[in-house]
């Protein structure tokens, strides 16, 4: 491989970790405070981008810049309602019985919200590309990418790690959510109410996971199945960096978008492979992760 | 006089089986209280029971206000102070942060939280060198300090210590005591609620002592 080639696959392999950067991070965070693997994540992550390209769609004639909005706004609305919903009718009755009937549940929720996903948008693949054809495109060595993929999808991967680590070690909910990670019961005792952080939690995690799909809804067709294929990644990442690890997951994500990139270029054939292989020698070496650890919960 | 603390006939099981019995007893304001017993006498269950972490059948009164009614998490907010038998610290902050969080969460204001460190501290001059450093590379016997710290910027009324002896070395016990006989003495009103395996650590400090066996009040005496 030559170093032009060389820079090609960075780049690829940057906008492609962003992107699962910031589904894997939200499954990391729900994991990290609430210890729920939620399985329906990745039906988050279809319903946010579902819900930015119906969006996109309907503003965009009135003006093509609204789409911006209208991918924030669909992650909110699907972050909050959808998981608001999750959380409260589905896993607040579970907590503190066993974990297999959490994973169940999202499970059932994942399955719920895939039929769901058929009888509202269909089965026919949605394309929404305004936001991506918004901004300028940018050559690199005769290869043109959309500086949507190259700048913008990195630029608020990082804005969302700087911002997630900013807002849980300097802000008082930060602490709070920290301290319930911790020590669910000593967190209680002075004061913390448990069962409103894991909702809030919950619903970041969730925003998150949406925020993804959302981004990604103006780079690719949607179809049915998107969520089923974003929760396996997403949970490769999760669990090679370690499950509640936050930088972890952002270095982990670029591990394995840098690693797929230089795949597709060698051997494409081995694509899909790359992250599940990557997790599989991480987790027989190191069966916390990468960056996982016993003594203390992390977020 | 209402009662700082009081159990009504209160009973607590755990998977089924019973670990409190029918127990009942009340607390006047600024008493310093010991509830001594064996192991799996029913301790820990009873200041867990106080603080909402358990299904108790019965009433438990803080200075009159059924507890039963108060939500787990908004009964520190009443004067209710709790340090766990095994310290529990966030290791993610400092010492010093740990101490002020309940007051942060509480939304103290800034003035009032001060007051509090500042009694924290009067109380506990040592974690005050203590204060910069992570809570998760505090000892064991430093780190039963800082949670005493921690239970006193809301404990206002009553501070409810789990073993608070249990593990420490001899000098790190008796500079426990001190502390609490500087709290008593800056303090006239607090109730002091105390669980202890080995009564003769407390009897000269405590007015009433409670002994808790197999889950029932055995015997109460005051000094």
């Amino acid at each position: 491989m030559n170093s032009t080639l060389a820079i090609l696959a960075v780049l690829d392999g940057i906008s492609y970790a962003a992107l699962v950067f910031l589904v894997s991070v939200g499954l990391s965070l729900i994991f990290g405070v609430l210890r729920v693997v939620n399985v329906a994540h990745g039906s988050l992550y279809a319903f946010g981008a579902y819900l930015a390209a119906t969006l996109s769609l309907r503003v965009a004639p009135v003006s093509p810049w609204l789409t911006y909005p209208a991918l924030l706004l669909a992650s909110i609305v699907i972050g909050a309602v959808c998981g608001g919903v999750i959380e409260r009718f589905l896993l607040r009755p579970l907590y503190g019985r066993d974990d297999v009937l959490q994973l169940l549940i999202t499970f059932a929720a994942f399955m719920i919200m895939d039929n769901l996903q058929r009888m509202i948008w269909g089965v026919q693949p949605i394309f929404a590309a305004d936001p991506l054809k918004l901004l300028p495109n940018v050559t690199v060595f005769g290869v043109t990418y959309t500086s949507y993929q190259v700048i913008l999808l990195p630029a608020v991967a990082l804005a969302t790690l700087f911002g997630l680590r900013y807002f849980l070690r300097r802000t008082l909910s930060g602490a709070v959510i920290l301290a319930v990670t911790e020590d669910r019961e000593a967190a209680t005792a002075i004061g913390i109410d448990a069962r409103r952080v894991y909702f809030v939690t919950f619903i970041i995690g969730a925003s998150l996971a949406a925020l993804g799909g959302a981004l990604a809804s103006p780079t690719t067709s949607l179809v049915p199945g998107m969520g089923a294929d974003m929760i396996v990644l997403s949970f490769a990442v999760a669990a090679t960096a370690g499950l509640g690890q936050i930088e972890g997951t952002a270095l982990t994500a670029l591990l394995i978008g840098l690693t797929r990139a230089f795949v597709i270029y060698l051997h494409p054939e081995f694509e899909v492979l790359v992250p599940y292989l990557l997790m599989v020698l991480v987790l027989l070496v190191r069966p916390l992760g990468l960056f996982g650890a016993v003594q203390v919960r992390k977020i | 006089m209402t009662p700082m603390l009081r159990f009504e006939n209160v009973n607590v099981a755990i998977a089924d089986a019973p670990v409190l019995r029918n127990v009942s007893f009340s607390l006047a304001p600024g008493v310093s209280a010991a509830l001594v017993g064996r192991n799996g006498a029913g301790k820990t269950t009873t200041a867990r029971t106080i603080m909402g972490f358990t299904k108790a059948i019965g009433t438990v009164r803080l200075g009159g206000e059924d507890l039963g009614r108060v939500a787990p998490h908004r009964r520190p907010s009443l004067g209710l102070g709790y340090a766990p038998e095994d310290r529990r610290l966030f290791s993610a902050f400092s010492v010093e942060e740990n101490i002020l969080l309940p007051g942060r969460v509480a939304k103290l204001r800034p003035e009032e939280m001060r007051r509090r460190l500042e009694r924290a501290y009067s109380v506990l001059p040592e974690l005050k060198e203590l204060a910069k450093r992570p809570a998760g590379s505090v000892s064991g016997g430093q780190g039963k300090m800082v949670a005493l710290g921690r239970a006193l910027m809301l404990g206002t009324k009553l501070l409810i210590l789990d073993e608070p002896f249990q593990g420490l070395a001899p000098v790190l016990a008796q500079r426990y005591a001190e502390a609490l006989r500087r709290l008593r003495s800056q303090d006239s009103e607090i109730t002091l609620l105390i669980t202890e395996s080995n009564p003769k650590l407390l009897e000269t400090f405590v007015d009433v002592t409670l002994t808790i066996e197999r889950g029932e009040i055995e015997d109460t005496s005051s000094h």
